[in-house]
């Protein structure tokens, strides 16, 4: 008994060791990161690392400590970075990483691959594109982060708060991973445009293959989460213009909120190997707002109901011929091709024949609700 | 009644244990490197392959009740060359619990811990090992069926992953053809090991020999479907394209989820999935030692457990680098084959044409 208290007790000793520490206060915590390629060719990384400052009257406040190097690649500047500040850089609680737009152009995988390869980095972290440069997303001083989150914190929420609206699709650093390698499906990130002391989410930068391809921007970008197949998310409104010439420009107007979004997908490869491709959505829907009233009417009900059914199919033809345009391919055409038409995928360079295809959406809207007035 | 016996419903919890271990993480990108996305196909075949074995192995056990595997080579083979075999078998089971401990390491030191050294991690799982075998089959068998729940906790990790999938990756079904499936199944037997600890613990298990022969076959029914789980899953979580890249499916999967307590949910998985390959790296480790008392004539294994941890340990240290752990992993695998899945049956054959048959000694 006495020796097995013995070895106990020195175990407690021998197995508490820990060569693999790393302490919090000999680390700087990375909450956002920007990249971008300068014009030699040369990667820039910016990142952000909060502190916090202890102010008077008890309450936290952050500054925000800006820190940039460039380098031949991603990790190369991040280690230049490494010796520049005086504790060691941790990325494995970064919230948001930026890509500067013209960089997005360009390969995006060779500098996400560190992300990918690292077992510490943060998975999850949201990922977004911006307009200008992603150094100056990070480092400038906007009014919220200024007071009391930190720039990681901030960016995070307005991408948070625009796919809570059904602005951006959701999506996080591995979600993309699988779509960066499939040839027959791509995908879209939020697109940030940065004004005087607010960063804007504008609408989704839409790729094709590795590199950026365009955007769409507005209440469309709302249009094309509906067609990703989104149910639903908190708030997922739009605006629509749906009638023409009335007394007061507003009543042309209606708005509504999207309770459930239904999607019919398919893919057609005819005998002759003719692509086909037709999206269904049955959306129901609650009008937040028709200032022309009078909701208690089943006709005026049904007219709306067309008219808003007519737009929104408008809206989204137009949103997939620019898709086919930039020949982005987000729903996954090509995917379903190669799952269900194998030997068409064979034959094919889907590249090459994406934008070519027939390519066409419906939106049938029903109304089921309109606020507590008729 | 004798300590050393083992229940037949504690059987089942024996070869679930040793047969789920470190193949866990690489299973679904090893045999999609040969089978593409048809691999999981491979897998129940092998499941199937895996099932002659396990009918072999009952089959010469219950000739021989009572009886390791060790007794039962002399038997057949007659005295000299039996002990080559006991000799030549002992050689096998130790170099699978070497591997084991060489692929734990390496996964340790990939994912959690950088900077401690490898030996370290090594020499602290074989002292567990030496711990558990010191101690009787049945105290064994309790420890395997006590950790057993914490595979449903590993199994609801990954049915985590059902909130992104894409179905569509896992089509179009069977285009790699049917001898690419055949050729996969050969790494999926290698990862379905562990029933042939039964050659030893059958000796210990009391029960009828239908009722032994059932709970091995659901063992392994239930570890092939439960991997087939896991590496379908897999296999619609990540592209065709991408799998390529990641080694450890399993884990890459899970790090991409954080919930509101745990970030890193790969490291959760990782904690209880070592548990489950010490209890792999155990089981064999048992039957190894009880190898080494039968060629020296021991009166009790526990005398040689030190030893054979050290010796294990010791040996486990040596690849040192990644290439060097798939040559090992690789040769092991191919020994594995002929020792633990072919050999049985050849057995059976030799002991059923030279009629080698034993009575059972009805001991209360």
């Amino acid at each position: 008994m006495n020796q097995k208290g013995l070895i106990l007790f020195c175990s407690l000793f021998l197995l508490s060791g820990c060569w693999d520490q790393s302490l919090l206060s000999e680390t700087k915590l990375i909450s956002a990161g920007g990249i971008d390629y300068e014009n030699d060719g040369k990667v820039i990384s910016t990142v952000a690392v909060p502190q916090a400052i202890a102010a008077e009257s008890g309450e936290e406040n952050v500054a925000n400590q800006i820190f940039s190097t460039s380098g031949f690649t991603a990790r190369q500047s991040r280690l230049k970075l490494d010796r520049e500040v005086s504790e060691r850089l941790d990325a494995s609680k970064n919230l948001v990483l930026v890509f500067g737009e013209k960089t997005a152009k360009k390969d995006i995988y060779l500098l996400l691959d560190v992300f990918y390869r690292d077992p510490k980095s943060s998975l999850n972290a949201k990922l977004a594109i911006t307009k200008g440069k992603a150094s100056d997303v990070i480092s400038t001083k906007f009014e919220e982060t200024t007071s009391s989150i930190g720039v990681g914190e901030y960016l995070r929420d307005i991408i948070r708060s625009a796919e809570e609206s059904a602005t951006v699709p959701e999506e996080n650093i591995q979600s993309i991973c699988p779509l960066l390698f499939d040839p027959g499906q791509d995908f879209a990130l939020p697109y940030l445009v940065p004004r005087k002391d607010v960063v804007d989410v504008e609408g989704i930068a839409l790729f094709s293959g590795h590199k950026m391809a365009g955007t769409i921007t507005g209440p469309d970008a709302v249009i094309y989460v509906l067609l990703t197949g989104e149910k639903s998310t908190i708030s997922m409104a739009t605006t629509k213009k749906i009638l023409k010439g009335q007394k007061e420009n507003i009543l042309n107007y209606a708005s509504i909120k999207i309770k459930k979004n239904k999607r019919d997908f398919k893919v057609n490869v005819s005998s002759d190997g003719k692509i086909s491709a037709h999206i269904d959505l049955k959306t129901k829907v609650v009008v937040t707002e028709y200032p022309s009233d009078k909701l208690g009417d089943e006709k005026v009900l049904k007219k709306l109901e067309k008219n808003l059914s007519r737009v929104m199919t408008k809206d989204a033809t137009k949103i997939i011929k620019q898709l086919q345009e930039m020949n982005s391919d987000p729903f996954g055409v090509g995917r379903k091709v190669m799952a269900f038409h194998y030997p068409t995928w064979k034959k094919i360079k889907w590249s090459e024949e994406y934008p070519k295809i027939n390519f066409t959406a419906s939106v049938d809207v029903e109304i089921i609700g309109h606020g507590i007035i008729e | 009644m004798n300590k050393h016996t083992i229940t037949y419903r504690q059987l089942f919890f024996v070869i679930v244990q040793t047969q789920i271990g470190v193949g866990i993480l690489s299973l679904p990108f090893s045999l999609f490197t040969i089978a593409k996305i048809d691999g999981w196909m491979s897998l129940l075949l092998a499941g199937i392959f895996v099932q002659f074995s396990i009918l072999a192995i009952w089959k010469l056990c219950e000739r021989f009740p009572q009886q390791t595997i060790f007794d039962i080579l002399p038997k057949i083979m007659g005295g000299k060359l039996g002990v080559v075999f006991n000799f030549l078998y002992t050689l096998h089971f130790l170099f699978i619990t070497v591997l084991i401990l060489i692929l734990y390491n390496n996964i340790v030191s990939k994912w959690i811990f950088f900077q401690t050294p490898g030996w370290v991690i090594i020499f602290t799982l074989a002292m567990v090992g030496v711990y558990f075998i010191s101690s009787t089959p049945r105290e064994l068998a309790r420890f395997f069926m006590l950790v057993t729940p914490l595979l449903l906790v590993l199994f609801f990790f990954i049915l985590y992953a059902y909130t992104d999938v894409h179905f569509l990756y896992i089509l179009p079904m069977g285009e790699t053809g049917f001898l690419t499936i055949l050729k996969g199944s050969k790494d999926a037997v290698i990862s379905l090991l562990g029933f042939d600890a039964a050659l030893v613990f059958l000796a210990y298990t009391n029960g009828t020999s239908t009722k032994k022969l059932k709970v091995i076959s659901f063992a392994s029914l239930c570890v092939t479907l439960f991997y087939c789980f896991i590496i379908f899953t897999t296999y619609i979580f990540f592209n065709p394209m991408e799998i390529v890249i990641v080694p450890e499916p399993v884990l890459y999967m899970l790090k991409a989820f954080s919930f509101k307590i745990i970030e890193r949910t790969d490291l959760i998985f990782l904690s209880l999935w070592v548990v489950s390959v010490a209890t792999s790296f155990i089981g064999y480790l048992f039957v190894t030692v009880k190898g080494v008392q039968k060629i020296l004539s021991l009166k009790h294994h526990k005398k040689a457990a030190p030893y054979l941890g050290i010796v294990v340990g010791i040996i486990a240290t040596i690849p040192s680098s990644k290439l060097e752990t798939l040559m090992w992993s690789k040769y092991i695998g191919m020994t594995s084959l002929i020792l633990s899945v072919f050999s049985p049956i050849l057995l059976l054959l030799l002991a059923a044409i030279r009629n080698k048959k034993e009575k059972e000694v009805i001991s209360s």
